[in-house]
């Protein structure tokens, strides 16, 4: 078997350069000031309390269970989702946010009852988290930037913050801090950007808008094909 | 006001004399001083869309030449209008007549554009007892931009009761050659129109270019439906 | 499956998707629902103008400085410590994919929706060395399980099927035993390729935009499996056209919101994933390895010609949901996975005219397509400039079509023989007038009256000409 010892980079840039009839480019391209910005148009000048609103607006067009809370009633609120959603198995993130928002007790409650699992992400197990996951009911994420305009929660991976809690059980609940609505996407990229700009961007960012879906067969909308089948924001005021 | 008609071929060597004579007379109406250069043929269009540039720009040096003088250019044709303001592009090489190509361009007018957006006219006092629907050109909506001004007169037309066409935004088929070269498409898509007109109920379908015109009436025609066909000058000349 | 689907002359095709009732009407609902769709969508973004003017902008800067950003792409892969392949041509991307993949001794490969894998015939290579390669996308599953029956749609690939056709596929080889109902059978495909997923040693992606500032790609997909494909299987190869890049993220949101706006009329789609490198140290998911392949095929040939602009081409099939060409002749008929006003673009531009001399002339230039191109493409510009190519370059110009074109110009630029001509033109028409019309012409005025009347051409006192010079005599 052959294996390749070159990128063939510059054969392929160089060609490149070219065809565009110049010398290759390696240096001093900057983004121009770019002459139209319309992104930061929209939403603009909205305060937490209407950008909530249109959030919980539009998770209803994307098929997306919105409950908004105050910070003392979480428990219930969330205690009350996982009922409604079949409780049985929940995979949640190693995430400090859950002990902040006061939310330890119910888990422990809820694993505490028979026949139930419960698996907090540990990256010492390794794909053992993954087969959890996989056969879990709800899997339970917070959500690190959210979108007003489109619904979406932005998920930054980590130790702790596994792909696949989001992804491979029946359901995901996303707890939304209040504080981390954002008009649009435009502002969680600009963040990015700045993150890539001292080269941390996590491995894996995931923009979610409600739960997984196609249109596949005659243009059906069908909800719930290889992601989750249900989604759920359970918005809370800050701490 | 001194204004030189562009006739068009179609209206010159196909049609009758009615759409040129209407257009004259509702300029003369409106004060116009109305003077047809004899020397006149054709936008180069034809020639144009089907890639043969060198033989266009022949043409479009003729048609230059021929209104090297007018004050103002105003034709009954949508898409020849925008042949028009397509010159300048012909000559991209060729300094000197880019500059003329620019100088007609800005003094070319569609009828209706010129009626509503240069002379200020919404109403021409026109009568027609008649149901009536109206074809709005991919060039002249499009291209050109004029969408408003045919509006704005028709709904002004004494005793016109008009019902919009359906899926007006769709082309007809004709497309010049087209309508020949690709005659199993074009047929399907000027059935549809054909359809969507019936559709309406209308005694009358009224245009602003005399290809579609010439292609969707051809087809009403040959399948003996009771549609008449008008071009909005005669509409709009009609008292 | 390559570029071209079929072997097919274009009108027998042509004739295929006319004579194809449901496809038909499938597509017809298709446009007018994505379409409704998208006006919807784009109408809450405020100034649409103002977005495509940005989004062109964006494009146009990236193509003009592509070896910058796709050095600046190779360099942070590799400092985040993913690979990057360069292949100038389908064979060397191919090639290299399958060192990597032989390398793992994979054989179970599980894909996202891809066009570009599909341009260079990925599936065929892999399965020639024995790997079995599974579409996870829904609409390229239902296909792959029909005997690879090709795209229509390069957003919605199975449209021109209906429900009762992808059940009986089911059942044909998934012994499948439910009803035809799409949530049924997607949940049947949810369970299917779900053991797919699990057991996959490769994954491979296209690329929606790669982000040269940080070596991250994104995805950009409603059903998850994007995720899927890259979450569990251990090593990831993914594969862009080199066009689809940006330099931030900054600007990948603009495009995306564009991307998912123009496409689907979504806000956004429900996952869009911005990847970077292999997983990192002490995740748990996502994979140990990372491949970049960038792919030229052809598109470098593009850059720098007047064509640049197709380049543009961010894949959200606007102009084909708008096409009233397609509508009527389906995917299909345009013998390429890139069907549509783009593909009439793009093909002859990827491949040649020979090979693809009909599809610039299968448009009115009814220009819906540039009208809502997000990225401002002069669609039908561009198919007039293929024109002018064939006639003034290639020569490629039938030789009654040129004697008919400068004959055209030579009287549309010499009045008198212009004036001559229209004056004889109704005596030979003459014979063939009916009652005002006629219904049966000579030469190609047949190909005009095989499907509709053309009116008896104006002659003598009837002609404009006549009645104005009369008028300057006093007449009336």
């Amino acid at each position: 078997m052959s294996v390749v010892k070159t990128n063939n980079k510059d054969k392929f840039l160089n060609k490149i350069a070219n065809s565009l009839g110049r010398e290759r480019k390696t240096e001093g391209v900057a983004r121009p000031k770019w002459k139209h910005q319309p992104q930061y148009e929209v939403f603009k000048g909205m305060n937490q309390d209407e950008l909530l609103e249109q959030l919980v607006e539009q998770c209803d067009r994307i098929h997306t269970t919105a409950k908004v809370t105050k910070l003392e009633n979480l428990p219930n609120v969330l205690k009350e989702v996982i009922d409604e959603l079949g409780g049985k198995s929940i995979v949640n993130w190693k995430d400090p946010r859950f002990d902040e928002y006061n939310l330890n007790d119910i888990f422990e409650e809820f694993s505490n009852e028979e026949g139930n699992e419960f698996h907090v992400w540990d990256s010492t197990m390794f794909e053992e988290n993954m087969k959890i996951a996989e056969r879990a009911n709800i899997g339970i994420t917070f959500s690190d930037m959210t979108l007003a305009e489109s619904g979406t929660v932005v998920l930054l991976s980590d130790k702790g913050k596994g792909r696949s809690v989001s992804l491979l059980p029946a359901t995901h609940v996303a707890i939304i801090p209040k504080s981390t609505i954002v008009p649009r996407m435009s502002q969680a990229a600009r963040k990015l950007h700045e993150m890539a700009q001292k080269g941390n961007v996590p491995s894996c960012v995931n923009f979610i808008s409600g739960p997984s879906n196609s249109a596949d067969i005659e243009l059906n909308l069908v909800v719930g094909v290889h992601g989750p089948i249900k989604a759920t924001y359970i918005i809370v005021e800050d701490k | 006001m001194k204004v030189s008609l562009f006739l068009t071929c179609l209206a010159d060597v196909v049609y009758p004399a009615s759409v040129g004579k209407s257009t004259v007379e509702i300029l003369e109406r409106f004060g116009c001083e109305v003077d047809f250069p004899k020397k006149q043929t054709c936008c180069g269009q034809p020639a144009f869309n089907s890639g043969y540039h060198r033989e266009t720009k022949d043409v479009a040096k003729h048609m230059i030449n021929v209104f090297k003088d007018a004050e103002y250019v105003v034709s009954p044709s949508g898409s020849c209008t925008t042949m028009l303001h397509e010159y300048p592009h012909l000559f991209e090489d060729d300094p000197e007549w880019k500059q003329k190509a620019e100088e007609l361009k800005n003094k070319s007018f569609e009828l209706t554009q010129f009626l509503v957006d240069v002379l200020n006219v919404k109403d021409v006092n026109a009568k027609l007892n008649a149901k009536a629907t109206y074809h709005t050109s991919c060039h002249m909506t499009r291209l050109l931009g004029v969408t408003e001004a045919p509006m704005t007169l028709l709904k002004n037309v004494e005793g016109l009761q008009f019902t919009e066409l359906p899926h007006k935004e769709q082309c007809c088929g004709f497309g010049g050659t087209f309508s020949v070269k690709m005659v199993p498409i074009s047929e399907q898509m000027v059935n549809e129109k054909v359809q969507h007109i019936e559709d309406t109920d209308s005694e009358v379908l009224i245009g602003a270019d005399l290809g579609c015109l010439m292609n969707i009436g051809g087809r009403i025609n040959r399948q003996g439906k009771p549609i008449k066909v008008m071009h909005i000058a005669e509409v709009l000349n009609s008292r | 499956m390559a570029i071209k689907t079929g072997d097919e002359n274009f009108f027998t095709r042509v004739d295929k998707g006319i004579n194809n009732e449901f496809m038909r009407k499938a597509v017809a609902t298709a446009q007018g629902r994505i379409d409704g769709r998208r006006r919807d969508s784009i109408s809450s973004l405020g100034d649409w103008e103002e977005w495509r003017n940005h989004a062109e902008e964006i494009r146009q800067h990236t193509l003009e400085n592509l070896d910058f950003y796709l050095e600046q792409l190779a360099e942070n892969v590799e400092k985040r410590g993913g690979k990057i392949f360069f292949a100038e041509t389908a064979e060397e991307a191919n090639e290299y994919i399958k060192n990597v993949v032989s390398s793992k001794n994979a054989k179970k490969i599980i894909k996202s929706k891809s066009m570009v894998t599909e341009e260079i015939s990925m599936n065929q290579a892999l399965e020639s060395i024995g790997c079995d390669v599974v579409e996870s996308d829904l609409g390229e599953w239902i296909l792959q399980l029909d005997d690879h029956d090709p795209p229509s749609h390069i957003v919605v690939p199975a449209l021109h099927k209906n429900r009762e056709q992808i059940r009986e596929t089911f059942e044909d080889k998934r012994g499948y035993k439910k009803t035809s109902n799409p949530e049924e059978m997607a949940l049947f495909a949810r369970e299917q390729l779900r053991k797919d997923f699990l057991e996959a040693e490769v994954g491979i992606t296209g690329c929606n935009f790669a982000v040269a500032e940080s070596g991250s790609i994104s995805l950009v997909t409603n059903e998850g499996n994007a995720r899927m494909a890259t979450t569990i299987p251990k090593t990831q190869i993914t594969v862009m056209g080199m066009e689809r890049i940006v330099p931030t993220w900054e600007e990948l949101d603009v495009l995306v919101s564009m991307l998912a706006r123009s496409a689907v009329g979504q806000k956004l789609t429900s996952y869009v994933t911005g990847l970077t490198g292999p997983k990192d140290e002490g995740d748990v998911d996502g994979p140990e390895e990372f491949h970049l392949v960038v792919v030229d095929n052809g598109r470098s040939k593009i850059l720098g010609t007047q064509f640049q602009s197709a380049l543009q081409c961010i894949r959200c099939a606007a102009c084909i949901n708008v096409c009233p060409v397609y509508r009527h002749i389906g995917g299909h008929s345009y013998g390429s996975i890139y069907p549509g006003p783009i593909g009439a673009v793009l093909n002859p531009l990827l491949g040649d005219y020979d090979e693809w001399k009909e599809l610039p002339y299968a448009s009115t230039l009814c220009s819906a397509c540039t009208d809502v191109c997000p990225v401002k493409i002069p669609l039908h510009n561009l198919l007039i400039e293929h024109r002018r190519m064939m006639v003034e370059q290639e020569g490629k110009a039938p030789f009654a079509e040129k004697l008919a074109m400068k004959g055209y110009a030579f009287a549309a630029s010499s009045p008198s023989i212009y004036n001559m001509g229209t004056k004889t033109a109704p005596s030979v028409m003459g014979p063939y007038s009916n009652n005002g019309f006629i219904t049966n012409g000579p030469g190609p005025v047949k190909l005009w009256t095989d499907i509709r009347d053309l009116p008896e051409l104006s002659k003598g006192k009837d002609k404009f000409r006549t009645w104005f010079e009369n008028r300057d005599k006093g007449g009336n």
